[in-house]
């Protein structure tokens, strides 16, 4: 039996579609495209789960729809929407962007609005499957709880050259919104966000940089109610490492080749966060493919090691009672945190059906070590961090 | 009888397919400056939603057009689909569209005779206008 989730789901798919060739007809300057994604995903251990995929064939994860309404109101002057529905529960559908673009100059353009925070190389079209060949983005170099939309301003700057051309992006936010860390769903509010990107272009080669802050403050209230109770104490190291306001910091480089025979595309990032939940951690993916059309095969390995800051060591034990409660429940906060070091190796391969339709199958192997989480949820603690992820998505752009 | 005159047809199909392959692809463009010349990596950034120091506007053919086959794999470098997923993450990351299509060859030209700044690809074996100007040639 089809769940009233996944039922809603294909009749916004119709709706959406229909709405879109209808009004797409009307008007030159009103323009509805969009894209969609069926992810059916198994994963094969029965201790664990994987991206929320467990040891039965699930659809309602990933699967997804976007509509994007574009308005050319002057020349110079554009106006952009995006909806996106999820069948993931846990993932907000609604209004993922919407922005308006001005373009004095051919290379020059500002955009004013909610739009999606491009840490990454694929972050902004993180779900928009068809424009990358895998099924899925790596979890370890694109972890899902970190990509979300900001509000601000963006300006870009095209320079074409003779033998490259070199983009540059500069953008300026916040955001305040719910966010996933540590098993936690909490408020985190970012401000003074920020971030500079350099895109070049050398002949078959994408090279990508950017630089990413903002100072976000987390709402944990029980966490800075025993910061508090821990300064009173005077601990003060104790009671600063527990700070739910401070610096997030991300570093990105991503070189890609690609040509009508192969490509190659790797990307590493660093994050580095100021918090006691948020783990710096670094990660990087290396995938090969070769295509023989109309099907890409390829091969892909990805890791990422997180690395959470050391607790401070000043509560003495075994001289109170009290003191000793003090530092059990300090410890138990740092005990307790997940660590999500893993590393994937994927083989998949793309069948380009017709242009905007794609179909993909891949085959993932994911590894943790010892007690890490590893990006699971484990269901079992005799789980031995090793599980194969199997996905199949249908990939529609419109 | 019948299995031989289609095994001429698929090789004369074959033969002919060859041929245009070797057909080489003419970049064309409706500019003052007759003496322009434009690099391979400047044709590919202007048809790839880039921009040029010369404001030139890219027009192309329909994805089923052999022009277009010839201009992605020899001019561009890569294939249809994967052309293709770049332009849905250009488009659906806000940050360029893919060029205007015309249906064929003749209406290129048409419209690049009737556009100042207008560019486009077409075969060599076209008749090109006097007042158009071929800034790239990819033999």
């Amino acid at each position: 039996m089809i769940k009233p989730r996944l039922l809603k789901f294909f009749c916004t798919t119709l709706v959406i579609f229909f709405s879109a060739v209808t009004f797409a007809e009307d008007d030159d300057k009103l323009q509805f495209s969009g894209f969609a994604r069926l992810v059916l995903g198994y994963l094969d251990d029965k201790d664990a789960n994987y991206l929320d995929y467990d040891n039965s064939i699930r659809i309602d994860k990933e699967s997804l729809i976007g509509l994007q309404l574009d308005y050319q109101a002057l020349d110079n002057l554009a106006f952009t929407g995006q909806l996106i529905g999820h069948t993931d529960k846990n993932r907000d559908s609604g209004i993922e962007w919407l922005y308006l673009t001005y373009t004095p100059t051919k290379k020059l353009k500002f955009k004013l609005g909610r739009q999606r925070t491009p840490f990454l190389n694929y972050s902004d079209v993180i779900d928009v499957g068809y424009a990358y060949p895998w099924a899925t983005l790596p979890q370890q170099t694109y972890p899902r709880h970190f990509f979300s939309t900001f509000d601000g301003a963006m300006v870009s700057y095209e320079i074409p050259g003779k033998e490259f051309s070199l983009n540059i992006e500069g953008y300026w936010g916040y955001f305040d919104e719910d966010i996933v860390v540590a098993e936690r769903t909490v408020n985190a509010k970012t401000t003074n966000f920020s971030g500079l990107i350099g895109h070049i272009n050398y002949n078959n080669w994408t090279f990508r940089g950017s630089y990413h802050q903002g100072r976000t403050d987390v709402e944990l209230n029980d966490l800075s109610e025993f910061s508090e109770i821990l300064a009173q104490f005077g601990f003060n190291q104790s009671a600063e490492s527990l700070k739910t306001v401070g610096l997030t910091e991300v570093f990105q480089l991503s070189a890609n080749y690609e040509n009508v025979n192969y490509f190659v595309r790797a990307e590493l990032n660093h994050i580095q966060a100021d918090f006691v939940f948020v783990p710096d951690s670094d990660g990087y993916f290396l995938s090969a493919g070769y295509h023989y059309y109309p099907f890409s095969s390829y091969i892909s390995y990805s890791k990422n090691k997180a690395d959470y800051d050391q607790a401070a060591n000043e509560i003495p034990i075994g001289l109170s009672p009290l003191l000793d409660s003090l530092a059990f429940s300090y410890q138990a906060i740092f005990n307790q945190l997940p660590v999500d070091s893993s590393e994937a190796f994927t083989l998949g391969t793309r069948w380009d059906i017709q242009p905007g339709l794609a179909l993909k199958g891949e085959i993932s192997l994911i590894k943790g070590q010892g007690d890490d989480r590893a990006f699971f949820t484990v269901n079992n603690p005799e789980f031995g961090r090793k599980a194969l992820l199997y996905l199949l998505a249908l990939e529609w752009v419109f | 009888m019948q299995s031989f005159i289609r095994l001429m047809i698929l090789i004369f199909c074959i033969f002919c397919d060859m041929c245009y392959a070797r057909e080489t692809i003419l970049i064309v463009a409706n500019i003052d400056d007759k003496a322009m010349k434009l690099t391979r990596q400047e044709v590919r950034n202007i048809f790839m939603g880039g921009t040029s120091p010369y404001e030139l506007t890219a027009i192309a053919l329909p994805i089923e057009n052999l022009t277009r086959v010839l201009f992605n794999t020899r001019v561009v470098g890569l294939t249809e689909s994967r052309i293709q997923s770049y332009w849905a993450q250009m488009k659906f990351s806000g940050r360029k569209r893919p060029p205007r299509e015309l249906n064929s060859e003749q209406l290129v030209i048409s419209f690049l005779e009737e556009n100042q700044g207008a560019v486009g690809y077409l075969p060599a074996h076209v008749d090109i206008p006097s007042d158009l100007t071929v800034i790239f040639e990819m033999k």
